[in-house]
């Protein structure tokens, strides 16, 4: 159950954030998830409502963006998206890539009234 | 229908911790306090070893432990009996330490006259891996019986150490555990990793992890 230490750690940073913009009701709060990632979205939803009790996202519902994961090939140069493709470019074949995205955690932003 | 906005955080989850864990590291470099975060699964020989370690550095380094468990004191209680200061830390159900609980811990334990506190962090390879403890290095073991694929499942734990304890080599003939392959796998992961093999039952390259310490904290004296 790695989320929900995680999930405990974005309340604390969004309590904070609410605190200070005086936030007093909040409806959605977004995250942004990379593919690559440790986190899995699936286990923050089902975590989600009991990691937020008690505290200014109690009641509020999550949304998950997911970005995906882009890679550059280092040997031709394209950029191809790297989990369908196995980290094989697409292009020449090539194993040598750059990670361009997919390993991102961010908390994007809320909605709030 | 209400009025709502929308707020951009544009935050990473991330950076609270680690901006009280940079925090924290720079507190400690200014006491002259050495902070060694010890991580690895439960069962892996953590406190044993933590226990050999301390015999063979309390002549020469004021030593202070903090045991965070998700109960329970049995480590304390164990360390407690070699005479040196220990603080037992309960997480309350979480899985890991984060830096705030560090800094409380270490409150906890005074460390005025310490040169080393050891943090022997929760049994876990996944979440204290992501959450930086303001530790001045991190160590992790990994036992035998474990299996030499960890490095493969648990990559990121792999990445952050400093120092890879492969621990109870002494059971190596009765498993399939192939230290050359664990090794390579590992620096996949870190090619700046230091792997130490040891056995904390029979002593064998507990003195090679306190020489390790020794030389880290003088380091982190002298940068002061």
């Amino acid at each position: 159950m790695h989320e929900i230490g995680v999930l405990f750690e974005i309340v604390k940073t969004v309590e904070s954030f609410a605190k200070e913009n005086q936030v007093e009701e909040i409806e959605t709060l977004i995250l942004q998830i990379g593919e690559l990632s440790s986190m899995v979205p699936h286990y923050m939803e089902t975590l989600y409502e009991g990691a937020v009790e008690g505290s200014v996202l109690e009641g509020s519902s999550l949304q998950i963006e997911i970005i995906k994961a882009n890679a550059r090939c280092r040997d031709c140069g394209k950029v191809f998206p790297l989990v369908e493709n196995k980290g094989i470019c697409t292009n020449c074949g090539g194993e040598h890539v750059e990670l361009l995205s997919g390993k991102e955690f961010y908390i994007k932003e809320i909605v709030c009234y | 229908m209400r009025e709502f906005k929308i707020l951009e955080i544009k935050q990473g989850v991330f950076d609270d911790n680690n901006k009280q864990a940079d925090g924290l590291r720079e507190d400690l470099k200014k006491r002259g306090t050495f902070l060694l975060n010890l991580m690895s699964s439960p069962g892996s020989g953590k406190t044993t070893t933590l226990v050999k370690t301390i015999r063979a550095l309390k002549e020469t380094v004021k030593i202070g432990v903090m045991e965070a468990d998700i109960d329970s004191d049995v480590d304390a209680v164990t360390i407690g009996q070699e005479d040196v200061k220990v603080i037992q830390l309960h997480t309350g159900g979480m899985c890991h330490l984060d830096a705030e609980m560090t800094r409380q811990g270490l409150h906890g334990l005074g460390m005025d006259d310490l040169d080393l506190v050891i943090l022997e962090n929760v049994g876990n390879l996944v979440c204290p891996a992501e959450f930086d403890t303001g530790s001045s290095k991190n160590a992790m073991i990994l036992s035998v019986p474990e299996g030499d694929d960890k490095p493969l499942k648990y990559p990121l734990m792999f990445s952050i150490v400093d120092v890879l304890l492969i621990n109870k080599i002494d059971v190596l003939p009765y498993f399939d555990f192939d230290v050359d392959a664990c090794i390579e796998r590992a620096k996949k992961c870190n090619p700046n990793i230091k792997v130490i093999l040891c056995s904390a039952r029979n002593g064998e390259g507990i003195e090679e992890f306190a020489d390790w310490i020794k030389t880290e904290v003088a380091t982190w004296k002298k940068e002061q």
